[in-house]
């Protein structure tokens, strides 16, 4: 239900891989291969010299003596910032209205998360099935959805409790006026370990 | 239809991973790594005292890292960096599915736990079996459901029902995922059951 971007990261992750596989291939080769070994020398000198050759050029007076490395500080605090960016774009979308309705000037109407959480754990207080409800509202590309999470005595059916959850979401349907997509997950947690598992009937 | 779009995409969303754990630790290393060396970048550049190493340091340490090593370390180093890359690029391309799957039903899009399954199977067969508690245990996979039952020692066991209370079960969840049940009866009884 959150809004990472999945792609984003699965392609970040692969390109970080090759980088490291080929950078553990090279120290191998390095390490097994007596001319690779001369290879990295050499190629590690040719590329000192041409920096210190690049650094002579662009002069700027004061302690940085030339702007190639002000911009290599840049370049580096770039990849700091792109890494902040990747790091922030992981979760969210986690909102606390479900719905949201303008009507001019006479104001809007906004339907909160708490309404329907508070209709859902009465609803199913009774039920002997399930131990814990959370109900919390996200927001995606195709609109707000709505997230129903059950918690399941040990040992009962997930199929009574679908069924219960698609009665009581049809309930909301009619209540809300226009349906919303519902995800509902049916997990174990906590108190199914602490509740005893169902009785024999 | 785009309602069914929508409720299809949660529920890839919901049982598979969005890498965001690996994500979120590689982040952090390269951003460490990134501040590090702009720092030491800056150090170096008004003369003053590194963190840990300047830049010159770096650099010669990688230049002259295959003769200052002992190549066998070098090989470790190297087979270490590459399982480390390997384990990234099986995480980014691998399948990442979580140990749950989606129940048919029209309105909503239901996802249930693989141990919740797995409990409700056990205690359907059991029932079926007129076992006690811990006599079935279930484990699910990706494509089985594997029942494996202990029959009470000296009393015959109706194994035709669990068969028949497992596939009914599998069949009303209507799995997204097709799964075959097995069961499996052990050697050895439970006595005094």
């Amino acid at each position: 239900m959150r809004r990472t971007n999945r792609a984003l990261n699965r392609i970040l992750l692969a390109i970080l891989g090759i980088i490291l596989l080929g950078a553990g291939a090279a120290v191998i080769a390095a390490g097994t291969l007596p001319g690779v070994a001369d290879t990295w020398t050499t190629i590690g000198s040719n590329l000192t010299d041409q920096v210190r050759q690049l650094a002579s050029t662009a002069p700027i007076p004061g302690p940085a003596r030339s702007w190639w490395p002000v911009a290599g500080i840049g370049v580096l605090l770039l990849g700091a910032g792109l890494s902040a960016a990747w790091l922030a774009s992981q979760g969210g979308g986690r909102t606390p209205r479900l719905a949201e309705r303008s009507e001019g000037a006479d104001g809007r109407t906004v339907v909160d998360v708490g309404l329907i959480s508070a209709a859902v754990q009465d609803a199913l207080s009774a039920n002997r099935n399930v131990l814990a409800t959370s109900v919390s509202a996200w927001e995606s590309r195709q609109g707000t959805a709505l997230r129903l999470r059950m918690e399941a005595r040990h040992g009962s059916s997930p199929r009574e409790l679908a069924d219960t959850a698609e009665q009581l979401v049809r309930q909301i349907d009619s209540w809300l006026g226009h349906p919303v997509p519902v995800l509902v997950r049916i997990t174990s947690g906590a108190r199914t370990r602490t509740s005893g598992a169902q009785r024999a009937r | 239809m785009t309602q069914d779009r929508t409720l299809r995409r949660l529920v890839r969303r919901e049982t598979h991973s969005s890498r965001a754990l690996p994500s979120i630790i590689v982040a952090s290393i390269l951003l460490l790594v990134f501040l590090w060396l702009a720092a030491e970048s800056v150090l170096w550049l008004l003369n003053d005292r590194p963190l840990l190493a300047s830049p010159a340091h770096i650099r010669q340490w990688l230049v002259g890292l295959p003769g200052s090593t002992v190549p066998a370390g070098l090989t470790a180093a190297g087979v270490g960096l590459g399982i480390l890359g390997l384990l990234l690029l099986g995480v980014a391309v691998g399948k990442g599915r979580r140990a749950r799957r989606a129940l048919a039903s029209d309105r909503i899009a239901t996802v249930v736990d693989d141990n919740v399954i797995a409990a409700a199977v056990s205690s359907t067969s059991r029932l079926a079996a007129g076992l006690a508690p811990g006599q079935v245990t279930t484990t699910v996979g990706g494509r089985s459901v594997r029942v494996q039952v202990r029959p009470t020692s000296g009393v015959s066991l109706d194994l035709a029902s669990i068969k028949t209370a497992l596939d009914g079960e599998l069949a009303a969840y209507a799995l997204d995922r097709q799964v075959t049940g097995k069961v499996r009866v052990a050697n050895e009884g439970a006595v005094g059951q």
